[in-house]
């Protein structure tokens, strides 16, 4: 993309917010679209070579929006090469990459709270081509002043609407393009407790710290993490990937998080942040963006980095209730460059 | 440095910790790596994942596979 947060009405070059009518004329014009908008906005669009999901929140080169109706964030991605569209229930999800393309990667968006959430994100890191075939991607969320929204993810050849289920775009690239899949994340280990969890899952009991068996959620109030403004740090030989605090109640002694914790990884509370959207900026600024071309940031950060009319550089794109880069993240921004 | 052949004894050691100890930044490398530390498979079925893996991707891997030898 010539301009990474250009709303301009070009083909090549779409990547950013766009009236319901623009948008519909770039599907009526046959382009293949990632779209995410409100979900009133969604359902104004036409059928075509789209797929999409819900949230008001976005990041654009003038810093966070958010925008609950009358436009969607629209990217191109004939610019990334040639897609086909296609959408998986619970039991397939390991085909995204099985079906992905042989040089490229599939793009895939998953409803926030909805069974393919849970299943993507607990056996992901497990599909047998997770590595060879590629997966970005988001999970769709709602406007969180709405209590009773839920998210909706969209296929758009129909167009269908649905609450469960991943829609794709399998994308192939040139023959010379090089893909590179990386992530921004804010947040570094501390130098607290190593924590280890016995299972997989979104809501852990207990943790273990220096092989004691310890409830989570008397920890969690203890040392002051309930609030959730500071995520778990897992280490996957030496990356860094974020699990995010969603509730604690101490009552009832449970814990949910936005993303599962896994057996056999070493996680430590993220050190705080000073200046969180500073924090973010100076990453960004160090890292290389020439060739991007796909890009999400996490509700999360939008949040708790008060991002809304901040701008921080790197790519505009969505702003979502989870990231993918191979399997489930968190807090994270994922960004797609092709060279 | 081309990528060694699917039998030559690299990827064992690999498999059997070595893809941990390489200096990398790529997350991809870096989840595989901790996938393969996870995994109770047989050291010989993760020795051709990891070179299946470079295979695919040796273009953009190169000063991983450089640390093979």
């Amino acid at each position: 993309m010539k301009s990474p947060s250009s709303a301009e009405f070009q083909p090549h070059q779409t990547n950013g917010l766009l009236c319901i009518a623009d948008a519909a004329a770039l599907i009526r014009s046959g382009l293949p679209l990632s779209v995410a908008g409100p979900e009133s906005a969604m359902d104004a669009l036409p059928a075509g070579n789209w797929i999409g999901g819900t949230t008001p929140y976005f990041m654009t080169a003038d810093g966070g929006r958010v925008v609950t109706h009358g436009q969607v964030f629209v990217t191109d991605l004939s610019a990334i090469g040639s897609v086909r569209i296609a959408r998986y229930g619970a039991d397939a999800l390991a085909d995204i990459s099985g079906n992905g393309p042989d040089r490229g990667f599939s793009l895939a968006v998953i409803p926030a709270g909805s069974v393919c959430h849970e299943r993507f994100a607990n056996e992901a890191a497990d599909y047998p081509e997770a590595f060879l075939r590629p997966t970005v991607g988001w999970i769709a969320g709602v406007d969180l002043a709405d209590r009773t929204a839920t998210a909706k993810v969209y296929d758009g050849t129909g167009p269908t609407k649905l609450t469960d289920g991943a829609v794709v775009a399998h994308i192939t690239q040139d023959d010379d393009a090089l893909l590179s899949i990386e992530i921004v994340n804010p947040f570094t280990p501390g130098t607290g407790d190593v924590l280890r969890f016995e299972e997989t899952g979104f809501a852990p009991t207990h943790c273990v710290i220096d092989g004691i068996r310890t409830n989570f959620a008397a920890y969690l109030v203890e040392h002051g993490m309930a609030d959730g403004a500071l995520p778990l740090v897992g280490d996957f030989a030496g990356a860094h990937i974020n699990v995010s605090i969603k509730s604690v109640d101490l009552g009832a002694q449970s814990v949910t998080l936005y993303a599962p914790v896994f057996p056999g990884v070493d996680y430590r509370f993220a050190a705080p942040l000073a200046d969180y959207a500073g924090t973010f900026r100076e990453k960004l600024a160090d890292h290389p963006l020439e060739g991007a071309v796909w890009s999400c940031n996490c509700i999360l950060n939008f949040l708790f980095g008060a991002l809304e009319g901040k701008a921080i550089g790197g790519v505009a794109g969505p702003v979502t209730f989870g990231e993918i880069a191979y399997q489930l993240l968190n807090q994270t921004m994922v960004l797609v460059r092709q060279n | 440095m081309a990528l060694p052949l699917p039998t030559s004894p690299c990827w064992q050691k690999l498999a059997n910790g070595g893809l941990a100890t390489l200096r990398t930044d790529n997350i991809a490398t870096q989840m595989l790596s901790k996938r393969m530390e996870r995994s109770s498979a047989p050291v010989s079925q993760k020795a051709a994942e990891i070179h299946e893996y470079y295979a695919k991707w040796e273009r953009s891997l190169a000063h991983e596979i450089a640390q093979f030898s």
